[in-house]
Parts: C-alpha cells; sequence; structure tokens
C-alpha cells in the first residue's frame, strides 16, 4: 500500500527546502554560520541576529532517506575512516570530501563555528574534531554528564554556566550582543512546537493508531532545521491538526492493525518506505519509538517537560539537556519505554540493534530481557544500521519481525 | 606471570578493600592514600577465557576491553572485587555499570560498591566542577571503607606513584636502548598493574635492575607503538622477529598512563584538575586533541624512530576518528606507519599478520637514512 503525501507531509517538503535554502541564502550574505550537534539548543543561536545553525546529522539522515547514505560512506572510507564508525559521521565527512556532490540539500555552508556535546555521544565531539582539523575553525565542547537518575543540581548548574560560555564565545566571535529577548521567543516557539508535537504523538494511542513511526520518523526534520521560530510552531500544529482530522474521519496508516509494536533505536533511514509498507501488508503498525518520543521530556519519561513563562528558557534548556535516549542509563531508559509500552499499548517490541550508534544500542540485550520479563511481551532483535544499508540484511530482518508477530499471535490464542 | 584474577586475591590478603576501576586513568593515588588498593580493570586477557557471561550482557561489537572486563568482573566480581569505580573515559563504558549489575545479579550475587566521577572533558580542565566531585568521591569512599582522607598521606601517594611512573619512562628508555624487549616490558606492567603501588615499584626497579648489564641487542629499524592495550605477545614477537624494535610507544595503557604527572599542586582538588586538563593527550581525553598529533611526532623525533605501527582495538572509534589524521600528519613528516587491527577473536590468528608486519620491515629496510640504535 503506497500512501500519497499528505498536505502536512507536502508542508514538511517547503519547510525544509526553505530551511536549507534560507541557511545558504543568509550564509551567502555574511550570516556567522554555526555547525552543531543536535542536542545543543538552537534557540541559543536564535538569540542573535546574523547566526545561523546547520546540523550535519539531520543532514546525514537526509543524504540517508534519500538514498546516497552509502556512496557518501563510501567516500569517507577511502579517506581512510573505518567502516565501523558511525555512518552519520562517515557520510558527514564523505560529502563534504567532495564539496557535496550528491547532497539533497547542496551541503551545508562552511562553518564559523562548531559546537558539540557528549551527552548523546563523544564521537560527536571526534567527529567534529575531524571538521576543525580540516577547516580551521573553532570547537566548542559541550561537556553535559551522564545520567543514571534524575539530572543532578551540579551537572545543571555546569551545563548552564557553558551555555553561558558558549553565549559569549559567540558574542565574541560576531561581534554581535546576544538579545535576550529574542532568544526568549524563540525558546517559547519550540515549546509551543514541541507540544504540538507531543499532541501529534498522542494519536499513537488509538486503536488503530493515527500515524506509524515512520511518519513521525519523518517528521522530526524541522526539530534539527526551524526549532526557534514561528514556522516551526506552525507545522507541528498544522500536523497535530490533520492527524486529529483523519482520526475523527476514520483515516489511518494502518487500518487493519493488528500488532502495535514499539521501535528501539534511530530510524533506519534507508528503510522506511520498504518497513512501514511491508509491515502494513501484515497488519503491524511500528505506532512509537523512544527515538521520537522522547523529544520535549526529560530523563527516564516521556511526559512533556513544558516551559511556562515564568521559567528562564536557559535553565529550561539546561534541565532537558539528558532528555534524549542515549545520555541516560538503563533504569532511565526502562522506565520511559515502560510509560510508552504502557500508555501507547503495545503488543511487541523490535529492539534494533544499531552497529552505528552502540551507545543507543550497547545495553539493548539487558532491556529486551527486562521488558520481555515485567511486561510479558514479545521482543526481538535485529541488526541495523541507521544510515547505512550496506550494513542491513533485509531478509535475516524481516523473517526475526514475522517470528515476532507470529509470537504475539501465538501469545493470544493460548 | 599469574593472570590478574591470582594477583588480585594475593592483593587481597593483605585486608585492604581492592577497587577495581574502569580504563583508562582513574584518581589511584587518591584510593591509594585512603587505604584503598586500586587496580585497572585492562590487560585482563589471561584472566578471560572467553566471554559467554559478559556476551549475555554487552552486543558483540563492543571492543575487547569493555567485554573482557564485563567478562571479569560478572564473573569474579563479587568475589574479588570490593568496589568498583568509572569515570566517562568512553560511551560504551559509561553503559558498562548496569549492565554489570544485571550480570551479578543473574547469579544472585551482590555487586560492589560503584563509584563514579565525571571528569569535564574541557580545555580549561572546569575546575570548580571537577573539585566538588572529587570531594564527593572522597565523602563517597569515606562512607563505604570507614577509611579517611588527609592530603599528607594523599601527598605521599602521589610521590609513590609518580616514582613508579618515572621508572616506567626509565624502563622504555631501556627497550629504546635494546636491553629489554618491548614484549617484556608490557609484560612488566601487565603485572604492576596489578600490585599495590609500592609493589610496583619493587617490580619496576627489579626489572631495570636486570636490564643493567644486559647485552645490548643488535641496530634494528624503530618503531613507534600506538594503540589502546600493548599488542598481544604473539604480535609483539611477530614485530621483534621481522627486525622492529618498539623504540617507544603511544599507548593508552603505558606511555599515555606513564608519562605525565602535575608537578605544582595545592591540595587533591588540583592536583586531579592538572592531572586531567593536562594529562598526555588521549584519543579519550576530547579536550587533548589538539596537542595529539604534536606529542606524537615528539615521540617518534625523540626516539629517532623509523616508522609508526598502529595497533587498533577493534569498534575503538576514538581511536579511528583520529587516525586517518595522525596517519596522513605522519606521512607528511615523512614517517611510514603499519595499521593493524586486533580484536577479541584474534588471540589464535596471529599469523595472518606476519605477511604485513614482514612486508613493513621489508620497506623500512629498503628506505635510506634510518637511525641506528
Amino acid at each position: 500500500m503506497t500512501r500519497e503525501k499528505t498536505g502536512a507531509g507536502k508542508h514538511l517538503s517547503e519547510l525544509l527546502m526553505n530551511a536549507y535554502m534560507g541557511i545558504h541564502g543568509r550564509a551567502a550574505e555574511g550570516a556567522f554560520v554555526v555547525w552543531g550537534a543536535i542536542i545543543v539548543p538552537p534557540e541559543i543561536f536564535r538569540g542573535f541576529e546574523n547566526v545561523v545553525l546547520c546540523v550535519p546529522e539531520s543532514h546525514a539522515a537526509l543524504c540517508a532517506g534519500k538514498g546516497v547514505g552509502s556512496e557518501e560512506c563510501l567516500k569517507a572510507e577511502a579517506l581512510g575512516y573505518s567502516m565501523d564508525l558511525c555512518s552519520y559521521a562517515r557520510i558527514d565527512i564523505g560529502s563534504l570530501s567532495d564539496g557535496y556532490q550528491d547532497s539533497p540539500t547542496f551541503g551545508l555552508p562552511r562553518p564559523d563555528l562548531l559546537v558539540s556535546d557528549n551527552n548523546n555521544c563523544s564521537l560527536l565531539v571526534k567527529w567534529f574534531d575531524v571538521h576543525r582539523r580540516e577547516m580551521g575553525v573553532p570547537h566548542f565542547i559541550l561537556d553535559v554528564p551522564f545520567c543514571y537518575g534524575p539530572q543532578q543540581e551540579k551537572d545543571l548548574a555546569y551545563i548552564l554556566s557553558q551555555f553561558r560560555d558558549l553565549i559569549a564565545m559567540v558574542e565574541s566571535m560576531t561581534g554581535e550582543t546576544f538579545d535576550e529577548g529574542r532568544f526568549r521567543e524563540a525558546a517559547h516557539h519550540t515549546a509551543e512546537g514541541v507540544r504540538q508535537w507531543k499532541r501529534f504523538m498522542s494519536f499513537a494511542r488509538h486503536r488503530p493508531s493515527g500515524l506509524t513511526v515512520f511518519d513521525s520518523f519523518v517528521q522530526m526534520a524541522p526539530l534539527f532545521t526551524s526549532r526557534g521560530t514561528p514556522e516551526f510552531a506552525e507545522h507541528y500544529k498544522l500536523l497535530a491538526d490533520e492527524v486529529a482530522e483523519r482520526v475523527a474521519a476514520g483515516v489511518f496508516p494502518v487500518p487493519n492493525e493488528k500488532y502495535r509494536l514499539l521501535w528501539d533505536n534511530i530510524a533506519p533511514w534507508h528503510q522506511l518506505r520498504k518497513m512501514s509498507e511491508r509491515l502494513a501488508e501484515l497488519g503491524a503498525n511500528i505506532v512509537a519509538a523512544p527515538y521520537t518520543s522522547c523529544i520535549g521530556s526529560l530523563e527516564g519519561s516521556f511526559a512533556p517537560f513544558d516551559l511556562d513563562e515564568d521559567t528562564d528558557p536557559l535553565w529550561h534548556l539546561a534541565r532537558s539537556q539528558n532528555h534524549s535516549v542515549c545520555p541516560m542509563g538503563m533504569d532511565l531508559r526502562l522506565a520511559a519505554l515502560g510509560s510508552a509500552i504502557e500508555e501507547v499499548g503495545i503488543d511487541g517490541v523490535v529492539f534494533a540493534s544499531n552497529r552505528s550508534c552502540k551507545v543507543f544500542s550497547v545495553m539493548q540485550m539487558d532491556e529486551q530481557r527486562l521488558i520481555g520479563e515485567k511486561y510479558g511481551l514479545p521482543t526481538v532483535m535485529i541488526d541495523v544500521d541507521h544510515a547505512d544499508v550496506r550494513k542491513f540484511s533485509e531478509q535475516s530482518a524481516y523473517l526475526r519481525l514475522e517470528a515476532l508477530l507470529e509470537n504475539i499471535e501465538a501469545g493470544r490464542v493460548g | 606471570m599469574k593472570n590478574a584474577r591470582a594477583m588480585i586475591e594475593q592483593l587481597r590478603k593483605g585486608g585492604k578493600p581492592v577497587v577495581g576501576c574502569f580504563p583508562l586513568y582513574p584518581p589511584l593515588e587518591l584510593m591509594h592514600s585512603m587505604g584503598l588498593l586500586p587496580v585497572v580493570l585492562w590487560g585482563l586477557r589471561d584472566s578471560v577465557s572467553d566471554t559467554r557471561d559478559a556476551d549475555r550482557h554487552v552486543q558483540p561489537y563492543a571492543c575487547s576491553v569493555a567485554r573482557q572486563l564485563a567478562q571479569f568482573v560478572i564473573a569474579d566480581g563479587p568475589g574479588l572485587l570490593d568496589g568498583l569505580f568509572f569515570y566517562n573515559a568512553c560511551d560504551t563504558l559509561r553503559n558498562l555499570p548496569e549492565l554489570l549489575r544485571e550480570g551479578i545479579a543473574g547469579s544472585r550475587r551482590i555487586t560492589p560498591p560503584m563509584f563514579r566521577v565525571h571528569v569535564p572533558m574541557k580545555e580549561d580542565g572546569a575546575s570548580g566542577y571537577l573539585a566538588n566531585e572529587i570531594a564527593n568521591l572522597i565523602k563517597a569512599l569515606q562512607a563505604s571503607y570507614g577509611v579517611s582522607f588527609s592530603e599528607e598521606r594523599f601527598a605521599r601517594s602521589v610521590s609513590l606513584y609518580e616514582r613508579a611512573r618515572r621508572l616506567c619512562r626509565r624502563l622504555e628508555d631501556a627497550v629504546a636502548e635494546g636491553v629489554l624487549t618491548f614484549a617484556g616490558f608490557s609484560a612488566a606492567l601487565a603485572s604492576a598493574n596489578f600490585l599495590a603501588v609500592e609493589d610496583q615499584i619493587a617490580l619496576l626497579e627489579s626489572t631495570l635492575s636486570d636490564c643493567e648489564g644486559s647485552i645490548t641487542q643488535p641496530s634494528a629499524t624503530r618503531v613507534i607503538a600506538s594503540g589502546i592495550l600493548p599488542p598481544p605477545p604473539v604480535i609483539c614477537d611477530l614485530i621483534e622477529l621481522a627486525g622492529l624494535r618498539v623504540a617507544g610507544n603511544d599507548i593508552a595503557s603505558m606511555h599515555r598512563s606513564y608519562a605525565f604527572s602535575p608537578e605544582a599542586w595545592g591540595n587533591v582538588r588540583d592536583y586531579y584538575v592538572a592531572f586531567y586538563r593536562d594529562h598526555f593527550p588521549c584519543t579519550t581525553l576530547l579536550h587533548t586533541a589538539d596537542r595529539r598529533v604534536d606529542a606524537v611526532v615528539d615521540i617518534v623525533s625523540s626516539r629517532h624512530a623509523d616508522a609508526f605501527v598502529f595497533v587498533g582495538e577493534k569498534f575503538c572509534e576514538y581511536e579511528y576518528f583520529e587516525l586517518p589524521y595522525l596517519e596522513q600528519q605522519l606521512k607528511k613528516s615523512g614517517v611510514p606507519v603499519l595499521s593493524i587491527e586486533v580484536s577479541i577473536d584474534d588471540d589464535g590468528s596471529a599469523e595472518t599478520f606476519r605477511t604485513r608486519i614482514d612486508a613493513f620491515a621489508e620497506l623500512l629496510l629498503g628506505r635510506e637514512g634510518r637511525h641506528d640504535a
């Protein structure tokens, strides 16, 4: 079953095209260009009038989604980068190496500053160091302590102090003064967008689900291109409204939904359409993933972490620096997974063991066992690579996915 | 040489708590000064015949250091170790503590107490934050073991560890001079790792003393070895059989560990701010990246080395992200580079490396202007 692009889907394409073209245009006019890792808060840079932010990880995901991931990886490997390294990094390094010849966005404008962090993974720092050496631009490392329990005050204070250092660095490099008002406005645009994102995600609770995880994977892109803008909030409102209308009208992506699954890992960008269609044919729908659900939440939870009028947005951003899956330990991950399983109503869990993302994957064997024990759910582990299709065996993956569905079915019969 | 398990068993007989520290650069001086016996949990190959317990908890694409550590702690940790210490040394290691807890709980045993510090990865050392981390660690150790801390005892421990590091540097000189084999040096350090620092000093002094009067080996082509751990003994043998001498190293468990100690410091917090901020560059200390190439080129130059041999730990992304640039810069300086990769399953297949090492040695012998020892 092939689905037509929805209104929000078309709007997404326009939003992304405008965002990338906007970045190129502004860079050409002399804007200060920052390359940031995905958890580095874009709102900080929106506090400057003449600063634009690019996110290499998002560009790499787009390359993979457009089918050029492996080609870009090969270019990096030809430069000596091991095939065992993260495929996002290889795509980024490879695509830069030939001036972005195969990039669907005409690449990214040359940076004036690199800002990485080590909360998602420390390898982002190593990856951005490659660019620092190649291009001779400064590299700011946002050093975020890992969480095994709720984020501690001392760590929050440390992150906040680094945000202030980062602001001072950009001020010093650009000669522009950080505009608190612009920053606050950006933070509230983001907060509203994230609120709408959570509303969109909530339609996964409906039976049948109002969305598939593949929809939400695709719709994540503005989180890395447009955060802090009015367009960001508008887009997610449009998306949530559209899904609400479709649910009300009885239009569902997998109408004969028999199996509701949860996906644990980064999106397999090169497989979205194929996997979505093939599972739908089997009556299976992957309805949620920590990767998308964690946005706008705190560590150990998928519940919204709202920004109210009285809260300092910089504090809010620092408090949510461990929001993603990777900057937290297994107990927190399990707590978040458990709440998703209970709230969304999950029949089985797909643990996608992703060699390109060890931080996401290294503890999945215990997670799989513990989730199975606690919730009595069938689970399966499949091998994927989020962006390098050469490391994905379709046959092996579907064999296991079909076995998972059989297990769910067997449990119902029994 | 006894294996790690036997050595830790011996260590425990002294009655002091033994703290197993995750690699790479834990605050050994601090723990020692508080009456604890810290050991770094690497070099466990001989104590871990397989990784069957670890394989139930750790994905197979984690490096052998992590998998062997996991196997060792799950199988032997509760009986051998009185505590575990870890810091944010790498992404895999930071995810291990809960996996170890699960592994140990699986056999209905109790996980030893765990202690943790976040080492700032900032060029300025983030002194205030790290000072607080060290203060918290001291409190946690006091609470767990009923021990106390004093700056005087700490200073004495620092002095002992500096002495041990100085002896390591002298032994590295002995290897460069050809009076000690690199394999012998590696074995001595591997043993020393599982001794109290006072006994480390005795062992290192004895090894150094044995070198005196030894016959200098014939001149050889000089190489610098690099990696996380020293090459497995069979690969060391292949290197030496090929006529190469490891005249220096950039190995995390060796030179990167003993090359530096802070010289001027006021108290324990100052010491560790300087220790991590100014540490000899390592791929895992993210803030030292700017200094790394110069530091490696300096080793090559000061040791009059002809070539660089990188023995990569499979799946160590920290090392592999830097390798292409390091290799490029060394080659620009006229230093040939051999890169080989070892993994947990390579113990019995060292022969696969023989051809490459021999070919590299022949290439070096064919070059003009190499330095004699």
